[in-house]
């Protein structure tokens, strides 16, 4: 039996290694990537508190997690593919519209 | 005056008549038509067939008015309609019927009036100008080809038009229309070959000219507005005795017996008659005139229009019964005139320039008949003359026309037999012209120098002698200048196409044969017949087509017979005076008929005998001495190397439109171009220093809101822009930057809220 504390700190390094990677890497894709690390960060939160509390709750929403990301995702790659039809690059260094 | 008839001078109750309005436009119409459709007609003689259809109808209602008024009494013989009130005056300051300056209500119609003189000259403009449209579809048929045959045609339409207006309008206001229309008219036809500099030059002179004429006319006109309040002739004519009556005329503030008056209007109104009839010092325009087609000589330039100075004073007669220093004006002009024009025309060598001085002549002889008050003489003069003068002039047209556009005489010669129609045609009218009895000049112009004389005979003014005497040379000079046109024309061998045998040709001047020619190539394939200048060394000149011999036959034959119809008194087991009785009674009778002109009939035989048996024959064989009988001309030769300054002199014109030039034209045109100078310099200064100021205000002002306004306003948002700078830095435009921004006060967030 894994412990519970154990769950938490695989929990905590995915986030921490989806937040890096959202904020350090420059390629679109590999940043949706990263927030799909989060987000399964947090599901796996979800499924430990579950079975620690012996209710299914947690399990549910954990599916309704990963229906919202599929959903994030398709969105997020069609943006993906139309900022490279517009600027020819999926870097995001280079998308600085709104610099003043 | 000569009428015995009553001397209440017929206001009886007018004949209203609806078809009057027909005569003039029809003739309009006419010109309407071809004027817009013309150039675009498929079928040449479509436009024949309009003006021509239009100038017989509208001569077919001139015939059955005419009939109408045979009808009639002589005192009622007077046609009106009315069309439409043209304009209303309010509150005109005239005279008026009361003798004193005041506001008068006057509205002036569209009215036309066909009476004996009217009538007459409706006739006359009608049917010759019927004729001389039908020559001229011979004449002007190379002008079918370049397409300006249409223009010619409306033109002449609209001058029938205007014309016809003159003669018949009611009052002074539509004969004005009509005068000012055939001016214009006169000068569109003049300048008909407008490419052409010298016609372009010579349309513009007959313009200029009688706006001079034109300026007295108007005086004239305004000054009988001012005395009598009125325009119609009717009126002003039953209104003469009332305002001779008057003590005196107030007006301007100048106060003169009526008869002052009078003479000062007939003065005016004669400057007007000097300009459109070709008189000194206004006839420099009608020589020159001659550039445009030839039919319009005839029509405009001899048969008609110059007669609307005559006719406006025999309508005026009530006027100028009354103003006696007006009418000795006119015997003198008209005199010297005559005497003057007829000696130019001794010496020239153009054909038209000889009959457009011969017209200047006679128009002379006609001024000098109404100068001596026989108007009725005048009048028949007028008549007579449009036969005879169209003739001659529809004549040398043919001859022109056969002899390639050459107008030199001294290139012409030997026409005789190949050309026997317009031979006999322009004989008779010769004849007539030198007043030969029986021809129709005879018994006109010998009126005419017979009521001059008569004039004196009767214990009158010396002047009428003098004037007598001008006559007689200035008809001594026609008959002569007239067998010389005709010798040097007809007789003889032709002098054209390389055959001169005595040396007598000179360089053709036909500058624009060529340029016809040219454009007239086509027209020669479809008329081929109407004359040979198509082929240029082929043959030589023939007779021309029957539409244009026979109009100028059939106004020979008229000059021939028309004396018929004003026999003068003297000779009444002839016939009667019936052209005299039929205009009486628009003739002002100042007191009761005369009946001293009976007492002198074996003076007056003598005279005429003398005038038709001698006088004009000798001239005339003076001239076939000089000129016939010695083909050569050595005796005309002999005489110029005699007199070299008098034939040049003569042949110059006598140097008048030189004089005018430098006396008149020169100075208009230095004043011209000082006021040019003083506009350029003062006027165009003032406007273009208006515009150099705003200008220069402008760069001021545009300085100011360059540098000031949009200064001020650059100025707060370049502060705006330091101020921001130092913001600037934290807006990346980088999402990471954001994000970790974010991510940073969360875990500030976090962290406080744990250790908290």
């Amino acid at each position: 039996m894994v412990s519970m504390n154990a769950v938490l700190f695989l929990s905590f390094l995915l986030f921490s290694v989806g937040v890096a990677g959202v904020l350090i890497r420059r390629n679109v894709l590999i940043i949706l990537m990263c927030v799909e690390v989060m987000l399964n960060a947090a599901n796996l939160n979800l499924v430990a508190f579950a079975r620690h509390s012996g209710t299914v709750a947690g399990q549910a929403f954990a599916l309704l997690v990963m229906g919202l990301a599929a959903a994030e995702v398709s969105i997020g790659l069609a943006l993906v593919v139309a900022l490279y039809r517009k600027k020819g690059s999926v870097q995001v260094d280079e998308i600085n519209l709104l610099k003043g | 005056m000569m009428m015995e008839s009553s001397i209440s001078t017929a206001l009886s109750a007018p004949i209203h008549s609806s078809v009057l309005w027909l005569i003039p436009f029809l003739p309009a119409f006419g010109a309407m038509l071809n004027g817009a459709t013309g150039r675009r007609a498929r079928n040449p003689k479509l436009v024949d067939t309009i003006a021509l259809g239009a100038m017989a109808l509208s001569f077919l209602v001139v015939l059955c008015c005419f009939a109408r008024l045979l009808g009639q009494q002589p005192e009622g013989r007077s046609l009106n309609q009315t069309l439409w009130t043209w304009f209303s005056l309010g509150g005109a300051h005239v005279l008026g019927a009361h003798g004193a300056v005041g506001l008068t209500e006057n509205t002036m119609n569209w009215a036309y009036k066909f009476d004996p003189l009217s009538g007459a000259m409706a006739l006359l403009v009608t049917g010759v100008g019927f004729l001389i449209h039908l020559f001229s579809t011979g004449y002007m048929a190379e002008e079918r080809a370049n397409g300006t045959y249409y223009r010619y045609m409306a033109y002449l339409n609209l001058f029938v038009f205007s014309m016809l207006n003159l003669v018949l309008g009611a009052n002074m206001i539509i004969m004005f229309l009509g005068w000012e229309g055939v001016g214009l008219c006169s000068y569109l036809l003049i300048g008909f070959y407008f490419d052409r500099e010298a016609c372009a030059i010579a349309g513009k002179k007959a313009f200029v000219t009688n706006r001079i004429g034109d300026f007295g006319f108007l005086i004239g006109f305004f000054l009988i507005f001012m005395v009598y309040g009125a325009t119609d002739f009717d009126t002003l004519m039953g209104m003469t005795r009332t305002i001779l009556a008057r003590p005196e005329i107030t007006l301007f503030g100048y106060s003169h017996a009526p008869t002052w008056w009078f003479n000062l209007i007939g003065c005016c109104l004669f400057l007007g008659a000097c300009g459109k009839s070709a008189q000194i010092p206004l006839y420099v325009w009608l020589p020159d005139a001659m550039a445009g087609p030839t039919p319009v000589s005839a029509l405009i330039h001899a048969a008609t229009m110059v007669t609307s100075g005559l006719y406006m004073i025999t309508r005026m007669n009530f006027l100028y019964v009354n103003a006696p220093v007006a009418l000795g004006l006119v015997l003198c002009i008209g005199s010297l005139t005559a005497l003057v024009a007829a000696s130019m025309g001794l010496a020239q060598y153009d054909i038209k320039k000889v009959l457009a001085y011969s017209t200047v002549s006679q128009l002379g002889f006609m001024f000098m008949g109404m100068g001596a008050g026989a108007f009725s003489a005048g009048m028949f003069h007028v008549f007579t003359h449009a036969f005879f003068k169209a003739a001659l002039f529809l004549g040398s047209g043919s001859v022109i026309m056969a002899c390639h556009h050459e107008q030199d005489m001294r290139n012409m010669g030997g026409l005789r037999k190949l050309m026997p129609w317009t031979f006999a045609s322009m004989g008779i009218a010769t004849l007539a012209i030198a007043g030969i009895f029986p021809f129709s000049g005879f018994f006109s112009k010998d009126e005419i120098l017979w009521k001059v004389f008569e004039g004196w005979y009767q214990g009158g003014h010396a002047l009428n002698l003098l004037a007598w005497i001008m006559g007689m040379l200035a008809a001594f000079m026609t008959a002569f200048y007239m067998v010389r046109l005709m010798v040097m024309t007809f007789f003889g061998e032709y002098r054209g196409a390389g055959q001169d045998p005595h040396g007598l040709t000179v360089p053709s001047l036909v500058v624009h044969a060529a340029h016809e020619a040219h454009n007239a190539h086509d027209a020669h394939d479809a008329h081929g017949a109407s004359h040979g200048h198509d082929a240029p060394a082929g043959h030589g000149p023939r007779e021309v087509p029957w539409n244009m011999w026979l109009p100028v036959a059939i106004l020979a034959f008229l000059a021939l017979v028309a004396g018929f119809l004003n026999i003068p008194h003297s000779l009444h087991w002839i016939g009667s005076s019936h052209f005299s009785e039929w205009i009486a009674p628009l003739l002002f009778q100042s007191g009761p008929a005369e009946a001293a002109h009976e007492a002198a009939p074996a003076m007056e035989y003598l005279l005429m005998a003398v005038a038709t048996l001698v006088w004009a024959p000798a001239a005339m064989a003076l001239a076939w001495w000089f000129y016939g009988q010695d083909p050569t001309w050595s005796r005309p030769r002999a005489f110029v190397q005699r007199f070299p300054d008098l034939f040049r002199w003569v042949n110059a014109k006598y140097y008048v439109d030189e004089f005018y030039e430098a006396a008149f034209i020169g100075p208009c045109k230095q004043l011209g171009a000082q006021l040019w100078a003083f506009d350029s310099l003062a006027v165009d200064g003032m406007v273009n220093g208006a515009a150099r100021c705003t200008l220069m205000v402008s760069h001021a002002a545009h300085w100011f809101d360059a540098k000031v306004v949009d200064g001020l306003v650059n100025l707060v948002a370049w502060l705006l822009q330091q101020l921001s700078s130092g913001f600037r830095r934290f807006q990346t435009g980088r999402v990471q930057n954001y994000a970790f921004v974010m991510f940073l006060g969360f875990l500030v967030f976090a962290f406080w809220k744990f250790l908290a």
